[in-house]
């Protein structure tokens, strides 16, 4: 076989899969611009005749997208922060500090959490969030978020963590640094990139989170992209080129964000996990 | 200068709030659940203790049991069917040189968006009239198929579709392992007269098994808690053939308040999952420890 043959089969084989994954979505894009579900129908993959910006309107006032994303973007970047934050103190009092006995048995307990698969609490999370008051509010999601991170964020903190040589910490006492000041000043910078792997798992699960987004939040103003989606789909049925252009909104933001980290994002994911 | 890493107020400061929030969602509702198990709870009357009335009312639920077995369809599907392709399509990005990057960042793209707009998204591709599949299908003189409506296609469709939603994710992670290998074992192969297939076979492969087996882990703890897909695309319809029992123990609770009931099923839920992970542990995963490169 020439060369030049061999070694465009991976290309077309890898360009069909990438075919796959982008059809979708064009088709989304063109159905979006398209007038009825007349035009949809009839050439799902044809370029729209006209392009057609009304239902762009139409769904960014009744769809209420702007209102869901910003929901979103709100619960999933804060308690994915305040979820990094808690484990990395957390993990600092684990494994730097000198209470061995006390921290390694706080650590066994925090570990059975990663045995409980996500769904299983998700009756009595429900059970616990209408006794504490706040079901059908914001705190009904940025509570379980945060804390079901925490198993997993400990976990991968702490292992880099305990990596941190203790010269460094022991010059630092030397010079002065109190035990809260180590951890803000010497050890949060040097587990940087360890912190932003546990941000970015935890901020994209909580961004895709439904299931408790369905159930704990029913007041529209206050649901998630997510849960506002389905919403709309239901809503909507029969508007092809509106659902469509819900689906639009919904996903080029995040589309637009990857582009421009996706580097980032796919290094941060797999520095974490390939040294298992 | 030793006792400053010794100061119990800043050690439980650090330690207490994560470990609060820790206990109050994990142990306390995991408590909770088992406690309400063994009731009759429907949040209406108080709950009266009914032994193991719950798990033999599972173990007669056909319905729950149908929801067994799609869960381990979707095991099946994701370890035999989607794991020798994501090995292959890695192996083959790696391979390349040439636009790496681009097949690297769009067969990834769909692990970033939500479940339920994918969802979305893939229901109006099998819509049974103006979608995608059903007009390809009409160009070929075939018939159209009600894809999520018929029993027979709903749960294929949904696989299809996570499928397509999580595949890139793990390409990834494996696309990271061999990169990471070193090149020198590969180069030597090479000088030997190994061809390409070989050397994926018999070096690339085994070297990055501890990886696949994390993939292997993950697929089964992905299709042990699959649930959003369902609930937005099926609501574990038609006639309870995309059930899963994640699905099954929701709508247990929130439709039918039966709430003793559903934690009994979470239990069990909980019990599948571990007796899973130990046997693959025990099996699978002790006979791939000890490679080193």
């Amino acid at each position: 076989m020439p060369a030049a043959i061999r070694k465009t089969i991976p290309h077309v084989v890898l360009l069909l899969y990438v075919a796959v994954i982008l059809i979708p979505f064009a088709i989304v894009v063109f159905s979006s611009l398209k007038e009825s579900n007349a035009e949809v129908a009839s050439h799902p993959l044809g370029f729209p005749k006209e392009l057609f910006f009304d239902n762009y309107v139409k769904a960014w006032k009744q769809a209420k997208i702007n209102v869901y994303f910003f929901n979103s973007l709100y619960i999933s970047l804060s308690a994915a922060a305040a979820g990094v934050l808690l484990a990395s103190a957390t993990a600092f009092a684990l494994t730097r500090m000198k209470f061995l006995r006390t921290s390694k048995w706080i650590y066994q307990f925090v570990l059975i959490g990663m045995l409980i698969p996500g769904n299983v609490l998700f009756i009595s999370q429900y059970i616990l969030i209408q006794k504490m008051g706040i079901l059908n509010t914001h705190m009904a999601l940025l509570l379980p978020y945060t804390a079901g991170a925490i198993p997993f964020s400990i976990l991968l903190i702490s292992a880099f963590m305990r990596s941190v040589p203790a010269e460094l910490e022991e010059a630092a006492i030397v010079d002065g640094l109190s035990s809260q000041g180590l951890f803000f000043r010497i050890i949060l910078p040097l587990t940087v990139p360890a912190l932003v792997t546990v941000f970015i798992i935890n901020y994209l699960g909580n961004w895709n989170e439904y299931l408790l987004s369905n159930f704990f939040i029913s007041t529209d103003s206050l649901k998630t992209l997510p849960t506002g989606m389905v919403g709309f789909r239901d809503a909507y049925q029969t508007n092809y080129p509106l659902i469509c252009t819900g689906i639009v909104f919904s996903v080029l933001p995040v589309v637009v964000l990857y582009a421009f980290l996706q580097k980032k994002i796919i290094e941060g994911l797999t520095a974490g996990s390939v040294k298992g | 200068m030793k006792n400053t890493l010794k100061n119990p107020v800043v050690y439980w400061a650090f330690v207490l709030p994560s470990l609060a929030l820790y206990f109050l969602f994990f142990i306390y509702t995991l408590l909770t659940s088992i406690g309400y198990g063994f009731t009759d709870w429907n949040a209406l009357e108080p709950a009266h203790y009914t032994g193991f009335a719950n798990f033999k009312q599972a173990f007669d639920d056909s319905d729950f049991w149908v929801a067994v077995k799609n869960n381990m369809f979707f095991l099946l599907f994701s370890v035999v069917l989607q794991v020798p392709l994501i090995v292959f399509f890695s192996l083959l990005i790696s391979g390349v040189k040439r636009l790496q990057g681009l097949y690297k960042t769009t067969v990834f793209m769909p692990s970033i968006l939500s479940t339920s707009i994918i969802g979305i998204l893939w229901g109006f591709l099998y819509h049974p009239t103006d979608g995608l599949f059903n007009k390809v299908l009409g160009l070929f003189g075939i018939e159209p198929v009600s894809w999520l409506g018929d029993t027979k296609w709903a749960m294929f469709s949904i696989l299809v579709t996570n499928a397509w939603q999580w595949m890139g994710f793990y390409i990834v992670l494996i696309l990271a392992a061999i990169l990471s290998l070193p090149k020198e074992i590969n180069e030597a192969a090479a000088i030997d007269g190994a061809t390409g297939y070989q050397r994926a076979t018999r070096i690339t492969v085994p070297l990055i098994m501890p990886i696949i087996s994390v993939v292997i882990m993950l697929s089964i703890a992905g299709a042990m808690r699959v649930v959003d897909i369902v609930l937005v695309m099926t609501n574990g319809g038609p006639a309870g053939a995309t059930e899963v029992m994640a699905s099954y123990m929701v709508n247990q609770g929130t439709r039918y308040g039966e709430y003793g009931y559903a934690m009994a099923l979470s239990i069990l839920i909980f019990a599948i999952a571990l007796v899973l992970t130990a046997v693959y542990q025990f099996t699978i995963a002790k006979r791939q420890e000890g490679i080193e490169y």
